[in-house]
């Protein structure tokens, strides 16, 4: 019996303390001297180079708003992409820099800061492009197509809006596992964003390119443009406010168009990013 | 929407009513993947369990040493290696056969295992008499070793079988749209995991409650002396 | 790259792989007790909540309960760190199975021992712990040892839920290098050297049993 009451007690006060935990704040971040940020795995947005360190848009420049802020260390978390929301809303990580695009339904379940980056969307295609697919729309014309995207990703959105059926999409499981599956033709294109595509290409990936030319995928009668920002669980609105403004000062300097510049992106997507609004973008139909 | 299902989260109940046509379709490829794995199981583990009872040390033995080698390492890095590796020598199957064949290898080790129990079970005197009557090896085996060997052998690989239904969400790492996956897909739109992983949960109860009555009707109605095979 | 680049990142997930695997060992043997215990001695009710954890735990995929543990729960507030999810998720797995072997051991004891007991006025705790246990145990160990090994391949399932055991360093180094063969092949050895040692172990503890109070051996010691 004595055994069995322990295990209740134990029980009881692990869920009690458990249910304690409030909102992390600014204050708190700096006393522990450090905040916990969550990655995906993909290069350029954020991704761990071969020592450990975090690297790409998103980790650099949340490295040099947190300086600003005064908080030196980052623990980085690397989780695949479909799970990046929940385990910020788990508390697993304070933050999540991973460029995720921002949209309406992401805006509910978390509270993005103004947007970090901006662009557009690309398909990786075996070398030679042999389907001649250069855009999502492409993919619809012969349902014996397959496409590959990332589990969680917003390209299912797009791809949905275009009519593209459940059948001809594959999902895996991260951005890395993209370039076997080209290669050994388990899918015949690769949906990611155009940075993404033109990565895994100058990665050494042999037997695939970049489809040129390729168009971005119209969604309701405009191009697809997506907006990258930080994810922070709507409670934290002290840390958020103070990283939101720290970022939005940093947005206009020089050091933050060349994180951009040598990550990838040109300067016609900073600019974009320069001058999109968060709230234009969540409120988006 | 997934294949053309939408889902309905104003609450609970309506969540889970609205996901269960999309389940099903997961479902459907759960069973059929422990279907083909199960098939390979059987088959390639009687196949070890024959080499592992050849009289030549030179086969037996690597025999021994490649079902231990199966049994004792995961099925998630098995899986990862025929998906991966397969490839690079030329052999690209798709997904579902790669996993197929993965949980079928792996069930192998050990349906190799009920084999060899079940034919060690049956007592000697068997063989004896077979070889007193003249009868060939093969002859032996099918008419008079298998068939006792059969009562003892069905639970065990029924047991098995409930293993492998419950080992099959691991296919969905290499893009086999099975009802975990699903229910992963919804919950990455949605956001809600609780519905929709404890649904599968819930299936996969069921599922298991169904078999193990299976199995036991199967092992009361069997004659527990042995099916002939003729 | 060599194979020798590898052996480190691959060495640090094996690490984490011993941990998680033992101390999900450990406390799967903990519940392991108390439920099958609870199963073969408690009352109506205790009975009862034992069964139903065991056929949901025995009955349910383990990466199902995985997956439900560290992203279904938190959404009614109780999160952990992936690793203590892992463990738990892993240990109320194999305790299920455990409870089974507890209960199937303890009910193989004659039941002339628990009469005898009660004749020499022996208390409920008393009799489990000095006649029975003993007995039952010896009789255990062999299955769990078995478990123990399955217990250990369970443990590459919390790759998939972000813990850097060995199959995810595995994993994320073929994400980085293309270099599935040799990094696969090592992390196969690597499992397999330590479910050795694992079986070892629980040999070993079989036969440290066997030596134990129970064993009648011949009436002069």
């Amino acid at each position: 019996m004595n055994l069995i009451h322990l295990a209740g007690i134990a029980g009881l006060a692990v869920v009690t303390g458990l249910g304690a935990a409030q909102a992390t704040t600014l204050d708190e971040v700096k006393s522990n001297g450090y905040i916990r940020g969550a990655s995906a795995n993909e290069v350029p947005y954020s991704y761990m180079d071969e020592s450990g360190t975090a690297k790409g848009i998103g980790p650099e420049v949340a490295t040099a708003v947190l300086k600003s802020m005064g908080v030196e260390e980052i623990q980085w978390t690397v989780t695949p992409f479909g799970s990046l929301i929940p385990g910020l809303k788990a508390k697993r990580y304070d933050f999540v820099a991973a460029e995720m695009n921002i949209l309406p339904d992401r805006c509910k379940q978390v509270t993005f800061t103004e947007p970090n980056s901006s662009y557009g969307e690309g398909l990786l295609v075996p070398t030679g492009n042999p389907k001649k697919l250069h855009s999502y729309e492409d993919i619809k014309k012969d349902p014996a197509l397959k496409v590959a995207i990332v589990s969680g990703a917003d390209q299912i959105d797009f791809l949905h809006d275009l009519g593209v059926p459940d059948s001809q999409i594959v999902l895996i499981q991260a951005n890395a596992d993209a370039l076997s599956t080209i290669q050994t033709g388990r899918a015949d294109a690769y949906a990611a964003t155009e940075l993404t595509v033109s990565q895994l290409v100058k990665s050494g990936g042999t037997g695939v390119e970049q489809a040129e030319p390729f168009s971005d995928p119209v969604i309701k009668g405009k191009p697809a443009r997506s907006y990258g920002g930080f994810d922070f669980r709507t409670d934290d609105k002290d840390l958020y406010d103070a990283f939101n403004k720290a970022l939005v000062t940093f947005k206009a300097t020089e050091d933050y168009k060349k994180i951009l510049i040598s990550n990838g992106l040109s300067p016609e997507s900073v600019e974009a990013a320069r001058t999109k609004k968060m709230e234009e973008l969540c409120a988006a139909k | 929407m997934i294949y053309g299902f939408a889902w309905d989260t104003s609450s609970a109940a309506a969540f889970a009513w609205s996901i269960l046509p999309i389940l099903g379709i997961g479902l459907i490829v759960t069973l059929e993947a422990t279907a083909a794995g199960f098939v390979i199981a059987m088959l390639l583990g009687l196949v070890l369990a024959l080499l592992r009872r050849s009289r030549l040390r030179a086969i037996a033995w690597p025999t021994a040493a490649a079902i231990e080698f199966i049994r004792d390492t995961p099925l998630l890095v098995q899986l990862f290696f025929l998906y991966y590796v397969l490839p690079v020598y030329g052999i690209t199957l798709p997904a579902f056969v790669t996993g197929a064949i993965a949980l079928g290898v792996q069930y192998s080790a050990y349906t190799s295992e009920v084999y060899r129990a079940g034919l060690d079970a049956v007592p000697k005197g068997q063989w004896e008499a077979a070889v007193a009557l003249n009868l060939s090896r093969v002859r032996t085996y099918t008419t008079i070793i298998v068939p006792q060997a059969i009562p003892r052998v069905l639970p065990a690989l029924g047991n098995y079988l409930v293993s492998m239904l419950k080992e099959t969400p691991v296919l969905s790492v290499v893009t086999v749209v099975d009802m975990v996956s699903l229910a992963n897909m919804i919950g990455d739109r949605t956001f809600e995991y609780l519905v929709p992983l404890s649904l599968v949960g819930l299936i996969f109860l069921i599922l298991t409650l169904l078999c193990s009555a299976g199995i036991h009707l199967l092992e009361r109605a069997l004659p527990k002396s042995g099916i002939a095979l003729q | 790259m060599h194979w020798t680049h590898y052996l480190l990142p691959l060495l640090k997930g094996a690490e984490l792989t011993a941990i998680i695997g033992l101390a999900s060992t450990a406390l799967g043997a903990v519940l392991a007790f108390a439920a099958g215990i609870a199963r073969v001695e408690g009352g109506r009710l205790l009975s009862w909540l034992a069964l139903i954890y065991i056929e949901v735990f025995r009955g349910t995929s383990l990466l199902v309960q995985l997956f439900w543990l560290y992203y279904a729960l938190p959404l009614i507030g109780i999160s952990f760190d992936p690793v203590t999810t892992g463990i738990a998720g892993l240990a109320l797995n194999i305790g299920a199975y455990g409870a089974e072997v507890v209960r199937g051991a303890l009910e193989a004891v004659a039941p002339q021992q628990r009469e005898a007991a009660r004749a020499l006025n022996f208390g409920w705790s008393h009799t489990l712990l000095r006649i029975c246990l003993p007995q039952a145990i010896v009789e255990m160990m062999p299955s769990f040892g078995n478990l123990a090994v399955q217990n250990l391949k369970d443990t590459s399932l919390v790759s998939l839920i972000s813990i850097s055991d060995l199959t995810f360093r595995a994993q994320s180094l073929r994400n980085v290098t293309q270099d599935s063969v040799t990094i696969y092949t090592m992390t196969l050895i690597g499992y397999f050297a330590m479910a050795l040692v694992m079986m070892a172990a629980m040999r070993w503890l079989e036969i440290a049993v066997r030596r134990g109070p129970a064993f009648p051996r011949s009436a002069h010691g």
